[in-house]
């Protein structure tokens, strides 16, 4: 899709050479063109009113080239094309995605198609990092600068085009494809008054046709294609208002479903490159982070069959064979020793001995400052009643279903790199950084995900196999194990965090004092500004870890929902209130957040009888822009907890998709179920001890829980994500139901080991 | 909602940044066989490479020779020379008029790129002025690839 640059022209909104540099504003910036061929294509941008020329450089682009977020191509054969920026890893944002462009550009939704954006540079959604610094922030023009700057900064390390943060549909989606296919639809409509010599206020589009029903006129979009490319581009194309949608907001079945289906989807492990015999490796890397492989005897992994080559690579030995499994079987067969240090010594308890130190020293006011309000310190001191409670959760691993893999090979200064990462362009970078060469050099392919939850924005696998191949000098495609993968994540981090609450006389909640061990990402996940407490200081203390960390579906919204709503339920038992009534009082001045409350209540029934060892347990949260809250029903009669049923409202704003994110929502409940169950990473010497599903389960078929969900479409303006918000309030809505049940207060996750 | 004192705007996603570790060189590398050259259990049940070449050789005498030269040096015809373009840039030879669609793609012919364009040429570069030469059976292009593969060493 390189030629794109060539053909995207620059609009009359860029600020001519000179001029002072635009405000940044959200306002969308389209190109378009004509492909050879005859074929219109309409580009959209979002960005600064300047191009980023620091963006430019970094991204190795040539003159001309412009980042494109988004665009759409209609060709001479009535197929609209939507080429989206984002990787499908079975959250379905393809089709969304395509449905919020096909809808504003009235296409034919049988006629449309999609194609994902390569990972080279036009496609950088780096709004996306203006989204994660500062999504609602108003910066006065004089320090515009500054947080340009800090976006680029921000940018630059996140080696951008990221599929993450639940954001494909609410940036991407809403600001970039909506944009695209309006703006297409009214130079077509422009090129008909043209040709037709009529008023384009009369003319109509209808399912892919453009039409003049006084004269009866009538075109199908590829007719248009040609001329419509030499019409004046629409600067703010008018978007359509939720009662216009035809699309939007439609439970369209997923586009990529059939293949996922048939087996004819190609995942990064299904990778074959045509003409080449592919060899596989497998690694294995020193269990204890940071350590070097000290020596190596592989002499009885040399005679075994099928073995290409052995490589000590310093941070892991990998075996090359045949065949994958040959490649395992040999690794296993060899012996390695590793250079020691200190964090040998490291283990579970050790960890959180040290989160407690950390929390100590910071005591009641100390460790960094992340929102206050009133002076929660002076009224705890003198509440009628106080509240204290203290929460740890584990270490998390990713275990997506299709292992951590990579296709690479390696020749004459150009490497072919074949994976499902959620960073396609950091992927690429990634390659070219490993092997010294520029990112030019690199042609990436990307492929479907077998799951990420933020795994798959890592990129040690990318790096691993392309200095595999070097070595070798013939195709490699590298495969981890699942003991790899469970030992060597870039794991969610374990965590403490400790409450102090104060109650008024009348049992008001007055005074709200946390401090939680680290904060990593979204800055707003431990704050609770929602609810009306008159006194609030929340804090964070950095503590020692030394496993690598990396984002987890919601990120720090797994562990801090959990600590929040735990609380939250514990004030309520000691004011001796119902949970739902204690939430209706803190959520009096926040009405989107109270009326998903009461819609799942209503839904769960709350608070009509349920049988002896039975309870329901609710809980709210916010994330990535959803408000959603759950209620689960436990049956503690038999020795381990069962989840019978979980009841899911949730606030999108709008969701473009129904069906889609009714499934994000269940799928973000099952996956927060198996962890707050039974996910637990623990530490011995230094190295992880988990390694497979044996000691590392998932939620089998005949645990799940009845799941029902409802939406509410609160805000059409205010997109939210669908990816992560469905998991925070799972978790303690589970725990809370145990202790209503009769069970006990849970205070450690997980679950299971509460019961065992 | 009430009025929250955020004091911390941070640079965040730090562990989503991709740090390239340093290209290191394997500190020892033993090697055992060539790929293909063991009578591995699994070992690929395709031709040999050479056989698939010639019969490359032959699908290209019949489906590509009549527009693409492959000798060094030679003339290009109504398509371009085709020598050594494996792992070239697409709109590499001189004496050729490419189209536009071909020139700026940025390609970079991997097998992948060439299974692509021979699978239906008009799909991969709508605009390519190459109308004939698409080859429907995926064998085929293997063959072909692995005669293009072999011309280009």
């Amino acid at each position: 899709m390189n030629e794109m640059s060539e053909v995207i022209a620059e609009t009359p909104e860029t600020p001519k050479a000179g001029k002072k540099r635009g405000k940044w504003t959200r306002r969308t910036f389209i190109g378009a063109g004509l492909l050879t061929g005859g074929a219109l294509v309409v580009g959209v941008a979002i960005r600064s009113g300047k191009p980023p020329e620091r963006l430019r450089a970094m991204l190795a682009g040539g003159d001309g080239e412009i980042l494109v977020n988004s665009f759409v191509k209609i060709g001479k054969d009535n197929i609209v094309t939507a080429v989206v920026p984002h990787v499908e890893m079975g959250q379905g944002a393809h089709t969304a995605l395509a449905q919020m462009l096909a809808d504003e550009l009235d296409a034919d939704w049988n006629n449309v198609r999609i194609l994902e954006a390569p990972g080279d540079g036009h496609f950088a959604s780096h709004n996306i990092a203006r989204e994660f610094l500062a999504p609602e922030l108003k910066v006065p023009s004089v320090l515009e600068p500054t947080v340009d700057g800090g976006f680029l900064t921000l940018a630059k390390m996140m080696a951008l085009q990221i599929t993450g943060g639940s954001f494909s549909i609410r940036g991407t989606g809403q600001r970039g494809m909506r944009a695209a296919g309006a703006a297409a639809r009214a130079m077509l409509v422009a090129a008909a008054a043209e040709k037709w010599q009529l008023p384009a206020s009369e003319i109509s589009v209808d399912r892919g046709i453009v039409a003049h029903a006084k004269s009866g006129k009538r075109a199908a979009f590829g007719e248009l294609a040609e001329a419509a490319a030499k019409q004046a581009l629409p600067a703010q194309p008018k978007l359509k208002t939720p009662k216009d949608f035809k699309l939007m907001g439609k439970p369209i079945a997923r586009l990529d479903i059939p293949a996922k289906v048939d087996g004819t989807a190609i995942f990064g492990i299904d990778v074959q490159i045509p003409g080449q015999k592919l060899s596989y490796a497998a690694v294995k890397a020193p269990p204890v982070v940071g350590a070097k492989v000290a020596k190596m005897d592989a002499s009885a992994a040399k005679a075994m069959p099928g073995v290409l080559q052995i490589l000590n690579m310093g941070d892991f030995v990998a075996v090359v064979a045949e065949g994958y499994w040959q490649a395992q079987q040999a690794l296993n067969q060899i012996t390695v020793e590793y250079s020691k240090s200190d964090a040998d010594k490291i283990d579970t308890a050790a960890i959180f001995a040290g989160y407690g130190k950390a929390l100590d020293e910071a005591g009641a006011d100390g460790g960094d400052t992340l929102a206050e309000t009133g002076d929660a310190a002076a009224f705890f001191a003198k509440a009628a009643k106080k509240v204290t409670a203290q929460y740890h959760v584990p270490f998390l691993a990713h275990a997506a279903m299709e292992p951590m893999n990579c296709t690479a090979w390696v020749r004459g200064g150009l490497c072919d790199v074949w994976a499902g990462s959620q960073s396609p362009l950091g992927a690429r970078n990634a390659a070219a950084k490993t092997l010294g060469i520029s990112a030019d050099k690199v042609n990436y392919h990307n492929t479907y995900l077998g799951g990420g939850f933020g795994r798959r924005s890592e990129t040690d696998n990318i790096e691993m196999a392309v200095r595999i191949a070097k070595a070798t000098g013939y195709p490699v495609k590298l495969i981890w194990s699942r003991e790899e993968d469970t030992q060597q994540d870039w794991y969610r981090p374990s965590a403490s965090s400790r409450f102090e609450a104060g109650l008024d006389a009348s049992g008001k909640l007055m005074s709200w004092n946390n401090i939680h061990t680290h904060l990593f990402d979204p800055q707003e996940a431990p704050l609770v500004s929602y609810y009306n407490i008159p006194n609030s200081l929340i804090r964070k203390v950095d503590a020692p870890m030394h496993l690598r960390f990396g984002p987890w579906r919601s990120v720090d919204h797994s562990q801090q929902s959990w600590f929040i709503e735990s609380f939250v339920d514990e004030i309520a038992e000691a004011a001796g209130k119902d949970p739902l009534a204690l939430r209706r009082e803190l959520l009096a001045k926040s009405p989107r957040h109270l009326a998903v409350l009461n819609r799942v209540a209503k839904m769960a029934g709350w608070g009509s009888a349920l049988p002896a060892k039975h309870g329901r347990g609710i809980a709210i949260a916010q994330s990535f822009g959803s408000i959603v809250a759950e209620v689960a029903e436990v049956d503690l009669t038999a020795k381990k907890p069962r989840v019978t049923k979980v009841y899911c409202c949730a606030d999108p704003g709008f969701a473009m998709n129904p069906d889609g994110y009714t499934a994000q929502m269940e799928s973000g409940i099952i996956y927060g179920l198996t962890a707050a169950l039974y996910g637990e990473i623990m530490v011995k010497n230094g190295a992880v001890q988990q390694s497979n599903f044996h000691d590392y389960p998932m939620l089998r078929m005949n645990e799940a829980p009845d799941i029902f969900v409802e939406i509410i479409n609160g805000d059409a303006q205010r997109l939210g994500g669908g990816g992560e918000p469905g998991l925070p309030p799972l978790a303690p809505a589970l725990t809370n139901a145990i202790r209503a049940a009769g069970g006990m207060r849970i205070r450690h996750l997980p679950v299971a080991k509460h019961f065992a | 909602m009430q009025q929250t004192k955020i004091l911390f705007i941070g640079l965040i996603l730090a562990a989503l940044s991709a740090c390239g570790s340093p290209a290191e060189e394997p500190a020892e590398q033993l090697i055992v066989a060539k790929p293909g050259a063991g009578a591995a259990p699994d070992s690929s049940p395709a031709p040999a490479a050479g056989d698939l070449a010639s019969k490359g050789k032959a699908i290209f005498a019949a489906a590509c020779a009549a527009c693409h030269s492959v000798e060094a040096g030679e003339a290009s015809g109504a398509g371009p020379n085709l020598h050594g373009i494996l792992g070239a840039k697409a709109g590499r030879v001189k004496d050729f008029a490419y189209s536009q669609a071909m020139k700026t793609s940025g390609v970079i012919w991997t097998p992948m790129e060439l299974d692509l364009l021979l699978a239906n040429p008009a799909a991969k570069f709508p605009g390519t002025a190459m109308a004939a030469g698409k080859l429907t059976d995926a064998a085929d292009r293997e063959a072909v690839i692995a005669y293009l593969t072999d011309i280009s060493k």
